[in-house]
């Protein structure tokens, strides 16, 4: 059992997702940054995709005697009686907090996570606040942690052209590849909104919502892109000019509001 | 018929439907490229299809299972069956909507004409996505065709039944939106954490005003 004693910013309950749902309109949900909840994950000797807490902004917890808790910076820490344990952002665009056994919220079409736009899985379907008890799994493993190499984060986001290159400028995919773009403050788990110059179109919306998938970078009239986040809807009106790829989604995601964002044809 | 499949990143194909065809052929063609191998999720809205792979898997790989699939749907072979299990629903509502009033005059109809015009067409789900349980549901009757509003709404409470362009709608939770409201779904779920959506792409819908449950 752990007990949030304070949060500043957002914390949510977050595992691998609830992919097999889009028909439904349900979005495939997961960590923003997928490689630092596996991280954290494999410190505490959980499955990688196992439910940890995605922490914007900074996170206080205690738990029984003998948790074994970890952070993405990968140490494993194991909590006395009423011991305080702390996570911060330090400038992190997002932290991961996992505990051995990971975290007894119940399974929502297969998934743990939180979706806060549907008040849906994690914790009542909410952000965490503070006095909310959670209880902690049973571990799946004998393994009791293992190191993980730390991902590179930084570093150019690899991105598929189209597929709705007809729709934009010719110079449009060149802008994309040869700009920095920076991370917009309004970007969430839903969308991260880029600043940069602008994309042109040629064409118009796409008149009847199409189907979107996590990475497809939509562009709005305004021409500044939003790439879709692992909460995105799963159908939207904007041309896609390009979608990052799988290997990249945790790079972008990482990325602090304000940090440098460079994108490059994947192969 | 062929069928243009553009690769949406390293784990999805999108392909290009014909145009016109409807929920139920589009269903058909839903069921038949969620049973394939190695596809984690698939989205048919009315003019694509998107299929998502499992991570790890080649696009190449799978691209002829999908481009087979895509061309039975549109010309199934004579002897097969092509009517999916298809469920009709019929949706009470409260014709109380905070936009009634604006829709009846932008029309040129009363109230009275709106809730008879609405509630008097069968619709069909031609498309789900935008949230969890969320339908598109087609055709609304032309009389009652608008664009967006012009400025969206920050918050439009759950359940609410609106309109806008070909298409009507409930909203299953609370959220920002442009449509015009016309009323409230009454003990309708459009979406259950255990079940899932109520409604499935070319389920049929009617709208039944409330008072009027009686009628057929």
């Amino acid at each position: 059992m752990i007990t949030i004693l304070a949060v500043s910013g957002l914390a949510t309950v977050q595992d691998g997702g609830r992919p097999g749902h889009m028909h439904e309109g349900v979005p495939p949900g997961g960590p923003l940054v997928p490689e630092l909840l596996a991280r954290a994950n494999a410190a505490v000797g959980n499955e990688e995709r196992e439910a940890g807490l995605e922490v914007f902004g900074a996170l206080t917890l205690s738990g029984t005697a003998g948790t074994l808790v970890a952070s993405d910076e990968g140490v494993l820490v194991e909590l006395g009686a009423h011991e305080p344990w702390r996570v911060v952002g330090a400038g992190a665009r997002v932290r991961y907090v996992a505990l051995r056994g990971g975290i007894d919220v119940p399974r929502v079409l297969g998934g743990r996570g939180t979706l806060l736009g549907a008040g849906l899985g994690g914790h009542d379907g909410r952000a965490l606040r503070r006095g909310d008890v959670l209880r902690v799994g049973e571990p799946r493993t004998v393994q009791r942690g293992r190191p993980r190499a730390a991902a590179d984060l930084e570093g150019a986001i690899h991105v598929v052209a189209g597929p709705d290159l007809e729709r934009f400028d010719p110079r449009a995919l060149d802008v994309l590849l040869a700009s920095e773009f920076r991370v917009d403050a309004s970007s969430d788990r839903v969308g991260i909104r880029l600043i940069g110059p602008p994309l042109r179109r040629v064409a118009g919306d796409l008149g009847t919502s199409c189907p979107m998938v996590r990475g497809a970078i939509q562009v709005p009239p305004s021409g500044a892109p939003i790439v879709m986040g692992p909460d995105h809807p799963t159908t939207g009106g904007y041309p896609v000019l390009a979608a990052v790829v799988l290997g990249s989604l945790s790079a972008l995601g990482a990325r602090p509001v304000g940090a440098v964002v460079r994108f490059v044809a994947a192969r | 018929m062929s069928f243009v499949l553009l690769p949406f990143g390293d784990t999805a194909w999108r392909a290009r439907l014909p145009e016109g065809s409807d929920g139920a052929s589009r269903r058909v063609l839903l069921e038949g490229l969620r049973a394939l191998p190695d596809v984690i999720d698939v989205v048919v809205s009315e003019c694509h299809a998107l299929v998502v792979l499992a991570p790890g898997v080649p696009l190449d790989g799978a691209r002829e299972a999908i481009a087979r699939t895509l061309a039975r749907a549109s010309s199934p072979a004579p002897h097969e069956p092509l009517r999916p299990e298809l469920r009709e629903h019929r949706v009470l509502v409260r014709y109380d909507g905070a936009d009634l009033a604006d829709v009846a005059s932008t029309t040129g109809l009363s109230q009275a004409e709106v809730v008879a015009i609405h509630a008097g067409t069968a619709y069909e789900v031609t498309a789900m996505g935008f949230l969890p349980g969320f339908a598109y549901l087609r055709a609304l009757d032309p009389r009652l065709l608008l664009p967006r509003r012009a400025t969206p709404r920050p918050r439009v409470p759950a359940l609410s039944v609106a309109i806008a362009g070909p298409y009507t709608g409930v909203y299953p939770f609370a959220s920002p939106g442009g449509w015009h409201l016309l009323g409230m779904a009454v003990g309708f779920v459009p979406f259950d954490t255990g079940t899932g959506a109520a409604m499935s792409l070319g389920d049929r819908v009617r709208f039944v005003a409330l008072g009027d449950e009686a009628a057929p």
